[in-house]
């Protein structure tokens, strides 16, 4: 019986711990790929202002060099640009909205952002692009600081929490 | 050959918005194989040029000649064919757009007008565009093949030659032809082959597009692309060593400068003027130094009346004299 208890106590606070590990963790993944979409802006940048390469090529290149976990969503967007010929460059970024919402852990704000640069993408001469760019860049830096704040301010309250919370349950069906 | 023509005219309308081109898919084969250029403006209706006649083109893909049958054209499909046509990418082509065309796939080329803004520099940038120009590029391999004979210059060398003739004569398909011939090797020289260096100022004559030629023009034949006369007859001369420099539409007084360039360095020049007799000529004052110099020993005058790319005449440039021609030369 005392085994059963002992086997049942770990398992609810090993449990409730993930659970709080699972909650913490988003905000540090936030930050993570928010880095990683930067660097990604900056690769497709480079490509546009000095390369000049069509938009297409520009973006395959980007989920080429970029780190895979974020770059992707570059490829998606190339590939729905090209098959669906109604679409502009603002659809394609439009479909990808709601997955990267889940799979990233962006919130609504960074999907605006990235939404931004879909609207003036290509659309103008390379001065202009890489004013546009520049704009981006700089909101992003914002949002990650803010991303760090937060990540600072909730990743070891909701790791703290779970374990917590695990105690508590079982002190009270104890 | 006409499949071959109507696969290029479909290659083309996937560069149109959706609407547009499911009405120019509709249009019978006998006029897809034909179509020489496709033209789209602003809120007026959808307008082809085909052997040498216009029509407007129907929802239905009917063609007729009366405009307010023909599908209107809107300020959104010009927008969606401009963003297919730069790959959604304005930047990639400014250069281009700054010159009012850009250069598809193939060869064809999109004339571009609207709004043209200056900057410092000249034109910076189009904007409003309220007409687009799809001219579909059709190569024509062999048309020169009976006009060579003309141009050579027993044992070992060609003639200056001038190609003149009216728009839409086919100038520069023979130009191209005349390269194409003359860079792969003649019989009539024991299948020597010329080094020829083409300066392509508006990218017609090879039609390249990221840095491959859309058309033949033979195995010994550099390309500068989008590069003036007058500048690229420099750096032809100075590091392409070419026998030969063929150039599309002469005509300023940099031009002239640039050919006595070339024939300083003892080089060949094939070139073409618009342009419909000898008088034409003499009466522009930077051509008629070259008429009155005779520096081309061979004029070639085209027309239409036969067809597209009819020789009319072939005129000696040192006597002004008709060559007789044998018959059929195209």
């Amino acid at each position: 019986m005392i085994a059963l208890k002992l086997i049942g106590g770990s398992l609810i606070i090993f449990s409730s711990t993930m659970l709080g590990f699972y909650y913490g963790n988003r905000y540090s993944k936030r930050m993570e790929n928010l880095i990683l979409l930067e660097n990604c802006i900056k690769i497709l940048e480079t490509e546009i202002v000095y390369g000049a390469y069509p938009l297409p090529e520009a973006l395959f290149n980007v989920y080429r060099k970029g780190n895979k976990k974020v770059s992707y969503i570059f490829e998606k967007i190339r590939v729905h640009l090209l098959t669906d010929k109604e679409a502009d460059v603002f659809n394609s970024f439009s479909t990808i909205a709601q997955e990267i919402k889940e799979k990233l852990n962006f919130k609504t704000e960074d999907i605006e952002l990235l939404l931004s640069l879909g609207r003036t993408l290509g659309s103008s001469d390379r001065k202009d692009q890489e004013k546009n760019f520049k704009i981006i860049l700089n909101q992003l830096q914002v949002l990650q600081k803010e991303a760090k704040k937060e990540r600072d301010k909730n990743e070891r309250m909701y790791k703290n929490l779970g374990i917590l919370m695990g105690i508590a349950i079982l002190i009270i069906l104890l | 050959m006409e499949e071959k023509d109507i696969g290029i005219y479909e290659n083309v309308i996937e560069y149109i918005s959706l609407e547009l081109s499911n009405a120019l898919n509709k249009i019978p084969d006998k006029y897809k194989a034909n179509v020489e250029e496709i033209r789209l403006r602003s809120s007026f209706p959808l307008n082809i040029y085909c052997m040498n006649k216009d029509f407007f083109v129907t929802r239905e893909g009917l063609l007729t000649k009366d405009k307010d049958k023909g599908m209107i054209v809107g300020k959104k499909d010009i927008m969606k064919t401009f963003q297919l046509i730069s790959n959604y990418s304005v930047y990639a082509f400014e250069e281009e757009i700054k010159n009012g065309f850009i250069t598809l796939k193939g060869g064809h080329r999109v004339g571009i007008s609207g709004k043209v803004l200056y900057g410092t520099g000249g034109i910076e940038n189009i904007k409003n565009i309220s007409s687009l120009n799809i001219r579909i590029a059709r190569e024509k391999i062999g048309v020169s093949n009976k006009l060579i004979k003309y141009i050579i210059d027993y044992p070992s060398s060609i003639h200056n030659t001038l190609i003149i003739s009216p728009p839409q004569c086919g100038k520069t398909t023979i130009l191209r032809d005349l390269i194409r011939n003359l860079s792969n090797g003649l019989s009539y020289l024991n299948n020597k082959g010329f080094k020829v260096g083409v300066i392509d100022e508006r990218s017609e004559i090879a039609g390249m597009y990221n840095g491959v030629p859309q058309h033949d023009i033979g195995p010994r034949t550099d390309v500068l692309d989008g590069c003036n006369k007058r500048d690229g007859t420099m750096m032809l001369l100075r590091a392409m060593s070419p026998e030969i420099i063929a150039m599309d539409e002469i005509g300023s007084i940099d031009d002239v400068e640039a050919i006595h360039e070339i024939l300083k360095a003892g080089v060949k020049i094939i070139a073409t003027v618009h342009g419909s007799s000898v008088e034409d000529l003499i009466s522009r004052r930077s051509l008629s130094i070259l008429v009155n110099e005779r520096i081309f020993k061979r004029y070639i005058f085209l027309d239409n009346s036969l067809g597209v790319g009819t020789v009319k005449k072939i005129i000696d440039g040192e006597t002004f004299n008709p060559i007789s021609l044998e018959k059929g030369v195209i």
